[in-house]
């Protein structure tokens, strides 16, 4: 290669000045020169410009470099986080409403059973207290200052409120087995309501919090402001570097700058990647949501309605001091869950239809009317009065009672929520790896990048000394 | 040259990382959370006013039949104490006292049982809210025994009674019970309320504490399904038990203790009704008093239990708070002011023997008192 001075490249340049050139590089306009007057520097030299275009590339390539690596990071973390953090919590949550419903009814059926206890139902009381304590623990030590009011309330409702419910149902078998049936049926009724007007909505809260968390991470790993803004600085770094190229390419006969076209070609290969990476997460993301989590969440709703439903109808066997029951809540909730249009069974079933988490849950849309059939039954039996009849059908082990019913589709449910979080994890996880090393590989794009330029800019500068 | 190019590079990369090192550190909520844990309500009587708001105001009950009477003597005594306030009161049944209670249409639903879960979770701002001690007795109609008589039942033999098993006076699980009392052989003929009722809910838990076999068939509950005896009769509140029994000579019948001077005025004989020991009691102000003390200690804070069939020795069997269900959430602050004010009055000035005797009623002890306080707090 042939190196020129710049005397002979520039003849017509005063003081080594090239000449104003069409489609010139970005900076002050050639064709009004500034000179040093009265001590102000003259950015007019083609030496100051070279500085001002290294200083300026130099900022951009590291600026870009750094806002990309910053972009990624979050968008990794948010993926990380609805794959490591979100979904977890979520699901103790959803746990934690499971395991306090469960321990209830088990109390409760163990109760109306008579006064010697099954060891199977003392045990599975035990578990699912030592179930949801373990969950509300794990959820306690993800929640921090930044949480919600909302969480955090609900968080301290249930600490507050799981002993005083186990001491409850402590005393109501204590009473029971001294004989007082009536004591011990007031005490476990006083329990049953802590769990159904403070424990169960306080996790419902805890875990719709926590489902938002899920959501809002999601959203994080998704969304598009960010790629958009690191994509526009890239095309407007871009055209600075195409300019800056065609104005060397112009004044240095036609010379290919290899520092430029090195930084040029780093710009695009980043880009490149961050739009593929972007492109495979997201759409790996949404995959996983939208026939992963959004269905299970639907589910998890839909096994919190049966939950309650359950707990509704045991505890109205204990509680007859007054006329009121739990009809309404019934019809109520039965009407949210479904079958039927925009309910949350019809909308499990409906998410994906050759999933196996739908076909599941249009299983549990099927099952439920039987249940429903039952309950209903049990509700007649109560305003008959008939109330030893209603308690064999609601606790009975007849494979037609509500006991079986209600396991049959609780069953159901789970295998359908099973099944999607299979494809959302699979998916979610999928849609992290997509950003494995794409922060490291902006970071070093970026710096070579900056390299590229300063090296292009320096020889040409060089060339005035 | 090459030193200046390195500290613009070092300026340029600086900046960069400073700003991903503020926004990596930027997840953080930087605003402390405001919520915080909910404040507990205080047991402090402190808070509940000693007098109505001022004002003419009126307060109106209605509910159990059995705390009717006392009702009506404490709206007297308070308006005298406080012209500016009047109470109206109407023995409407515990159920519809509840009821009423709960939808806002009376200031104060009496009841003789504490709230059904369904009552809560229809409207969980209710409170119950003990009055004072109340017991139910069992009397029957057979003109003939002795005077001072007191027929020992229990459980079991009611039951059995209610079931249409036992059908004369003279059966055999009867004589068993009481043995040198010459029984007639009259037709025993069960009384029971047409009414929802607290005493019907009383009674039947009675019943199913002692007998596994009404506890199975029938069980327990303001209503239930009762039945079919030949001959058996129902009445509305404790004033149509009392006549009822009082016009059918050999029926037998379950009524709020403030009705016993009535009833034994009437003529009609008074059970003595075994315990959890076995111990055949009169509701007398001791054996009630005895088998409460047995329940103070493990009253909750809800102030609901049952305390029917109480392990005490020497307590009488079925004894129970009498409640006032009230909103804690009240339309109005002076309306809220007033009805504290009056519950406060009742379980304090109201529970002095020159109320409570006249209806046979005790006094309640002093830690439920305080229980009673910490809730009539909450109405605000």
């Amino acid at each position: 290669m042939t190196v020129q001075s710049p005397a002979s490249r520039a003849p017509s340049e005063p003081g080594g000045q090239p000449p104003p050139a069409s489609g010139g590089p970005p900076g002050p306009s050639p064709a009004a020169p500034r000179h040093r007057v009265g001590g102000r520097l003259s950015v007019a030299t083609t030496p100051t410009r070279l500085r001002l275009l290294m200083v300026t590339l130099l900022a951009a390539s590291l600026a870009w470099g750094a806002v990309t690596a910053w972009t990624v990071y979050e968008h990794a973390s948010a993926a990380r986080d609805v794959v490591s953090t979100g979904e977890p919590l979520s699901l103790s949550a959803q746990q934690m409403y499971r395991s306090l419903s469960d321990a209830d009814v088990t109390a409760m059926t163990a109760f109306l059973g008579g006064p010697n206890i099954p060891l199977a139902a003392r045990q599975r009381y035990q578990a699912d207290i030592a179930q949801a304590a373990t969950d509300l623990s794990e959820l306690k030590n993800a929640a921090g200052a930044g949480s919600s009011p909302a969480l955090l309330t609900s968080l301290a409702a249930v600490s507050t409120g799981l002993p005083v419910y186990t001491d409850y149902v402590a005393r109501a078998q204590t009473w029971y087995g001294l004989g007082s049936l009536l004591t011990g049926g007031s005490f476990m009724q006083v329990a049953s309501e802590t769990m159904h007007l403070t424990l169960l909505p306080a996790a419902r809260t805890i875990y719709a919090q926590e489902n938002a968390g899920l959501t809002a991470a999601s959203a994080g790993a998704t969304g598009l402001p960010w790629i958009v803004i690191v994509l526009v600085l890239a095309v407007a770094i871009a055209v600075v570097l195409f300019r800056t190229q065609r104005w060397l390419w112009r004044h240095t006969h036609r010379r290919v700058n290899y520092g430029m076209v090195a930084a040029s070609v780093m710009l695009v290969a980043g880009s490149l990647w961050l739009i593929g990476a972007f492109a495979v997460a997201r759409g790996d993301l949404q995959q996983g949501v939208g026939h992963g989590s959004a269905p299970a969440e639907t589910l998890a709703q839909a096994g919190i309605d049966t939950q309650q439903i359950r707990g509704d109808e045991v505890l109205n066997l204990i509680s007859r001091s007054g006329d009121a029951t739990f009809v309404q809540d019934f019809d109520a909730v039965r009407g949210k869950l479904g079958p039927g249009p925009g309910t949350l069974l019809t909308g499990a079933a409906a998410s994906s239809p050759s999933g196996a988490g739908a076909q599941w849950a249009a299983a549990a849309a099927r099952d439920v009317q039987t249940w429903y059939g039952v309950n209903n039954q049990a509700y007649v039996l109560d305003a008959a009065k008939r109330y030893s009849a209603e308690t064999e059908l609601v606790i009975g082990s007849s494979a037609s009672g509500s006991t079986a019913g209600f396991t049959r589709v609780g069953t159901d449910i789970s295998r359908a929520i099973a099944a999607d979080q299979v494809v959302f994890q699979a998916n979610a996880t999928a849609g992290e790896n997509a950003f494995t090393g794409l922060e490291a590989g902006i970071i070093v794009a970026a710096v070579l990048m900056a390299l590229g330029c300063a090296w292009g800019l320096s020889i040409r500068l060089a060339e005035y000394r | 040259m090459a030193l200046r190019y390195r500290i613009l590079l070092a300026v340029v990369t600086a900046a960069p990382l400073a700003l991903l090192a503020a926004c990596a550190g930027g997840g953080g909520n930087p605003a402390a959370n405001p919520a915080g844990l909910p404040a507990g309500s205080t047991a402090s009587g402190a808070s509940i006013p000693a007098t109505p708001a001022g004002g003419p105001q009126t307060l109106s009950e209605t509910g159990s039949t059995l705390l009717f009477p006392l009702m009506g003597d404490w709206a007297t005594a308070y308006h005298r104490q406080f012209p500016t306030v009047s109470i109206t009161t109407a023995g409407t049944g515990s159920g519809k006292g509840i009821a009423d209670a709960s939808d806002g249409k009376v200031s104060i639903g009496a009841s003789d049982a504490y709230l059904s879960s369904g009552d809560l979770v229809q409207n969980p701002t209710l409170l119950n809210i003990p009055l004072a001690i109340s017991a139910q007795q069992v009397n029957y109609n057979l003109p003939n025994l002795p005077a001072g008589v007191h027929l020992k039942l229990n459980g079991t033999v009611l039951a059995q009674m209610y079931s249409g098993q036992i059908t004369s006076w003279n059966a055999p699980a009867i004589a068993a019970l009481n043995p040198g009392v010459s029984l007639p052989g009259t037709r025993v003929v069960p009384l029971h309320r047409s009414d929802p009722s607290g005493d019907t809910f009383l009674f039947t838990s009675y019943l199913s504490t002692h007998s596994p076999a009404w506890n199975s068939a029938i069980g327990y509950g303001t209503s239930v399904a009762w039945p079919a005896v030949a001959g058996s009769l129902a009445e509305q509140g404790n004033t149509g038990m009392v006549s009822g029994c009082k016009a059918t000579p050999g029926c037998v019948a379950y009524v709020g203790i403030s009705y016993l001077s009535k009833a034994l005025a009437d003529r009609l004989g008074e059970a003595q009704l075994a315990n959890a020991l076995n111990q055949y009691e009169l509701p007398t102000a001791a054996t009630i008093s005895a088998a409460v003390a047995s329940f103070v200690s493990a009253t909750p804070t809800n102030e609901t239990i049952s305390m029917v069939n109480g392990p005490a020795a020497g307590g009488y069997p079925i004894v129970n708070y009498e409640y006032a269900i009230v909103r804690a959430s009240q339309p109005s602050a002076a309306r809220a002011r007033d009805i504290k004010a009056f519950l406060h009055w009742a379980i304090t000035t109201g529970n002095a023997a020159q109320f409570l005797n006249q209806v046979r009623f005790q006094p309640l002890p002093g830690p439920v008192a305080s229980l009673c306080d910490a809730q009539i707090a909450k109405i605000g």
